[in-house]
């Protein structure tokens, strides 16, 4: 261990922890400046002010927002983890036809561009009654997060111990029963890892939100910050912008921090092993 | 833990469901009317609201439902919604320039002879023109706003120039705060100037709804002054990106000795930047030649009533409460937002907070309306984006380039 | 059967839509003239392939995806040797790299836009070469719009290179370096082939990915308005959203699936030629 080594590594160390946090860090400091203030140019405000926090709090467009998004998130999470268990079960444990058409389509649709969608989605909607609402905004969540979900999950349930299931079998138990009781607690920890991911996917989701909501009805907070009001019709709304992203980051943060080497596994696991 | 989150989902479905139970509907004969407007940050859209509910004796009740802040986003929303054929839209507010693509598709409903008398009286003519097409009242206009040409006394010497020409010339020799602050980023305040522009030089973008102007002559003019601005150093380095606010952070700064800007910079001014605002003057807007008329921009809301709605009658009523006397002059002293009402031009409250208040009135007379097409917002897409960055402006090629573009819009073909 | 619900929901709102699309792309369909609806042919096509703006749109995606994924690499691989070498400080490094992988991709963009905008009070406008508002040149628009993908997408590309890296054993180099290999020979001659699977599964999800990108060049584009950063899926929302002219959205459309197509299979193509090569070792 020479010093120069140490060194070398610690600068290494020093460099990726400040272009990981500096672009946090200014929106933080940009969210604590006073509205006059807010387009001064300064890296860190000369006074702290809470001004922004309050005002996005004050506004429903803001507290909607975040209740469509937690909420959207949340059930899309649900039931694409209940399905994606499913699918991702068979995958693991049965052969059966069509499995590798199953495990390229997914495939296939983790590599869909969005925007070509977006377009009939829309036209299919407005006539079903969709558009703006919250089960319009599941639907394609589900998609999009079903290869995630499978291809995760599918890496874990290979790593669980299944003979216990073929014990429980022969003590007379269904496919069914032995995958409910026996396996599901097994596969707890990689089924609470897929659904943070999903949940992540749907959160950080814009495409969908600001094509197929317009009100306060379904929109979720990052297709509203994109359209936050200002405090008159042409002023920007810099400050209310800065708190609503820090209001939105910190809670993923701290989930991120919580659980990060089941992320970084989960993450891992999809790619590499499927 | 699974278990936490199952409960967690549990909660969350049942608030939505609670949530999606309350919206809408008719409560005990009382019928509810969903207006649809811009969230006015002073509320005074909403107290409208709920003063015309008030004042209708409980035959209705209005829901205010906010749009976001820029038009387009406003466009959007509705657009979105009245393509889906939506009943819960009754009555919204509508940008100056929506009136004839919202009549033409059918989303809203042409004003009956007893409410459109109504709306006549006491209005002044450029709103009225903004919410009329193929001679039917289409909307009521609620507010109006205009530009003026903004300056600072410690800099400029007596009036401002009259003609852009000269103003340009004037602010380009400045030495210092030697800026004009002009909105010319691609989006609508780019055709806004484009439009006044051209009307100043005796032109039109369209000659009829589905029919290029664009004649040479004016054409040629406006396109100049353009190009010639954007190339002077009285043109901001990032005007390609300057919108309304940018502009009057840019003179709040005091990197300018003008601006053509909305009157929301005066209150802003008077709060945020003291120094800037001793020395505010105002003048009419720029006119393209000497003696020529100014043709100043024209924007604001009207209030149209929604095709799908399933109560008419009250709908067309409760937006002329909306529209109240009453109701624009809060608009005005608690929204900043020029009334369409002569009367309250004279009204010494109105005249205090709004000392240039004749000047809007006089402009608001013979502004430069932009063209009413089905089209428009294909056609005014077409012009930003050939018109920005103004410093890009071929003057010598431009014209017919902007007549091929505006002509492919009008057909809604070619790409944007 | 344990499978049909999730294949269901893949497909219909997937292959369904995809095929609507296909089918309105070859009408005039503006919902603003709804009774106008007529069957075109290929029209939509020739309108899309024939005007300039859709070139400029492809060249900007296309630059930004090169160069981020590019970045995104080299960058990412830097960082899973840090993680996976580093003598200290390696928790430390692995939790703030994930910061950006959970920030929102609209906040990334907004914290990037707010820090480089001249006109918006951005701390870097006007540092040393930085123009006094970057968001007017061309030069540093992308520089801004890539900075933020590779900011926000590296650490995943690090985790799935850490991935990789785990599985070339030390032993390897042991050997080389007694033969007397350098660091660098060695992470050429031993490292990279063995990583190249993971190297190409890794590309292949990024490269895919950042030619949809929409959020960053829409945020930092002004809500979509900055012309110098338009891609083809804010090309495409334009025409779809903004004009209701769903004919001419979807054969834009249309074209940015099929070469996301194109460039998976040259990918897949890629991977299948390498894979034997990893596996006879």
């Amino acid at each position: 261990m020479t010093g120069r080594r140490i060194l070398g590594w610690g600068v290494a160390d020093g460099l990726v922890l400040i272009l990981a946090l500096v672009p946090v860090l200014w929106i933080i400091s940009l969210s604590l400046k006073t509205p006059a203030t807010i387009s001064d140019g300064n890296v860190f405000p000369q006074e702290i002010s809470f001004e922004n926090y309050e005002g996005i709090f004050e506004q429903s467009v803001f507290t909607d927002a975040l209740r469509n998004s937690i909420g959207i998130a949340l059930i899309a999470t649900l039931i694409a983890v209940v399905l994606a268990s499913m699918a991702a079960y068979a995958i693991a444990r049965l052969n059966f036809p069509g499995k590798a058409i199953m495990l390229g389509a997914a495939l296939m649709i983790a590599m869909f561009p969005p925007i070509s969608i977006v377009g009939p989605l829309f036209n299919m909607w407005r006539t079903f009654g969709l558009f703006d609402t919250w089960p319009g905004l599941i639907i394609p969540y589900l998609t999009f997060a079903l290869p995630l979900a499978i291809y995760t999950l599918s890496a874990f349930f290979r790593e669980i111990p299944w003979e216990l299931e073929q014990a429980a079998q022969i003590d007379g138990a269904t496919p069914f029963q032995a995958f409910r009781k026996v396996i599901v607690p097994l596969a707890a920890p990689g089924v609470f890892t897929t659904a943070i991911l999903v949940f992540i996917f749907c959160w950080n989701d814009f495409v969908f939100a600001v094509s197929l909501t317009s009100t306060s009805a379904a929109q979720t907070v990052p297709a509203a910050i994109s359209q936050f009001p200002g405090a008159s019709q042409f002023t920007q709304p810099t400050g209310s912008i800065a708190a609503a992203a820090v209001v939105v980051t910190i809670p993923i943060i701290i989930m991120v921090l919580i659980f990060q080497r089941r992320i970084v596994a989960g993450l891992t696991a999809g790619a590499v092993k499927g | 833990m699974r278990s936490r989150l199952g409960s967690a989902v549990g909660a969350v479905v049942a608030t939505a469901a609670v949530l999606a139970g309350c919206g809408g509907g008719d409560d005990g004969g009382r019928v509810t009317l969903n207006f649809w407007a811009y969230n006015e940050p002073s509320g005074s859209f909403r107290a409208a609201a709920d003063r015309c509910t008030e004042q209708s004796d409980g035959r209705y009740r209005i829901a205010f439902n906010p749009l976001g802040n820029d038009p387009d986003t406003q466009r959007q929303s509705l657009v979105r919604r009245l393509a889906a054929k939506d009943s819960s839209i009754d009555i919204m507010s509508m940008d100056v320039i929506w009136t004839a693509e919202f009549a033409e598709a059918e989303w809203i409903k042409p004003w009956p002879e007893q409410f459109a008398s109504k709306v006549r009286e006491g209005t002044l003519e450029g709103p009225l023109q903004t919410a009329t097409y193929e001679d039917e009242l289409y909307a009521a206009p609620a507010n109006s706003n205009t530009q003026l040409l903004w300056y600072r006394k410690d800099l400029v010497d007596g009036e401002p120039p009259r003609t852009w020409d000269k103003l340009i010339d004037t602010a380009s020799e400045m030495e210092e705060g030697g800026q004009i602050e002009i909105q010319g980023a691609q989006y609508e305040g780019t055709t806004v100037l484009f439009n006044s522009l051209i009307q100043s030089a005796g032109g039109e973008i369209l000659d009829g709804p589905d029919k290029v102007g664009l004649e040479q002559e004016p054409t040629q003019k406006a396109v100049d002054v353009m190009a010639k601005f954007g190339r002077s150093p009285a043109a901001n380095p990032s005007l390609e990106n300057q919108k309304e606010d940018q502009g009057r952070l840019a003179f709040e700064q005091g990197q300018a000795a003008f601006q053509v800007n909305y009157p929301f910079i005066y209150p802003s001014a008077k709060d945020g930047a003291p120094e800037i605002f001793k020395n505010l003057g105002w003048a009419e807007y720029p006119s393209v030649e000497e003696g020529g008329p100014s043709k100043a921009p024209i924007g604001g809301f009207n209030w149209g009533v929604g095709n799908y709605t399933e109560h008419p009658e009250l709908a067309f009523e409760a937006a002329t409460c909306l529209r109240s006397d009453e109701n624009q002059r809060s608009f005005a002293l608690d929204g900043g937002l020029p009334p369409t009402l002569e009367a309250i031009y004279d009204d010494p409250k109105f005249e205090e907070q709004y000392p240039f208040g004749d000047l809007i009135r006089r402009q608001l007379d013979d502004p430069g309306v932009r063209p009413a097409s089905p089209l428009y917002a294909d056609v005014s897409l077409a012009i930003y984006k050939t018109l920005s960055p103004f410093s890009d402006i071929d003057t010598d090629t431009v014209v017919d380039a902007l007549r091929e573009r505006v002509s492919n819009a009008l057909k809604s073909q070619g790409l944007l | 059967m344990l499978c049909a619900p999730a294949i269901i929901v893949m497909i219909a709102v997937t292959a369904y839509p995809i095929g609507y699309s296909v089918y309105l792309s070859l009408l005039r369909a503006d919902l603003r003239f709804p009774n106008d609806n007529e069957f075109v042919g290929l029209d939509n096509y020739v309108t899309v392939l024939s005007s300039s703006l859709w070139w400029n749109d492809v060249f900007h995606t296309v630059v930004i995806m090169v160069v981020s994924v590019a970045l995104e690499l080299v960058l990412g691989m830097l960082l899973a040797l840090v993680m996976h070498r580093a003598l200290f400080g390696r928790g430390l490094v692995r939790t703030s790299a994930l910061i950006p992988y959970g920030i929102v991709t609209v906040v990334a963009a907004f914290a990037w836009r707010l820090a480089w905008s001249g006109t918006e009070g951005g701390f870097l406008a006007g540092i040393g070469p930085i123009p006094d508002d970057p968001l007017t040149d061309t030069f540093w628009t992308y520089v801004v719009v890539i900075g933020t993908e590779v900011w926000k997408t590296t650490p995943f590309m690090a985790l799935l290179l850490l991935a990789g890296l785990a599985l070339v054993s030390d032993e390897l180099h042991e050997a080389a370096r007694v033969d007397g290999a350098n660091a660098w020979q060695r992470f050429w001659s031993i490292t990279v082939p063995l990583m190249r699977p993971a190297i190409l599964v890794a590309l292949l999800f990024r490269t895919l990915d950042a030619f949809r990108i929409f959020d960053s060049a829409y945020i930092i584009g002004l809500n979509g308005t900055n012309p110098k950063i338009e891609t083809v899926s804010i090309l495409g929302y334009n025409q779809l959203l903004n004009r209701l002219n769903l004919g001419l959205g979807s054969a834009v459309s249309v074209l940015i699936f099929l070469m996301v197509m194109l460039i998976a299979l040259v990918f897949i193509k890629g991977l299948g030629t390498s894979s034997p090569g990893a596996q006879s070792r």
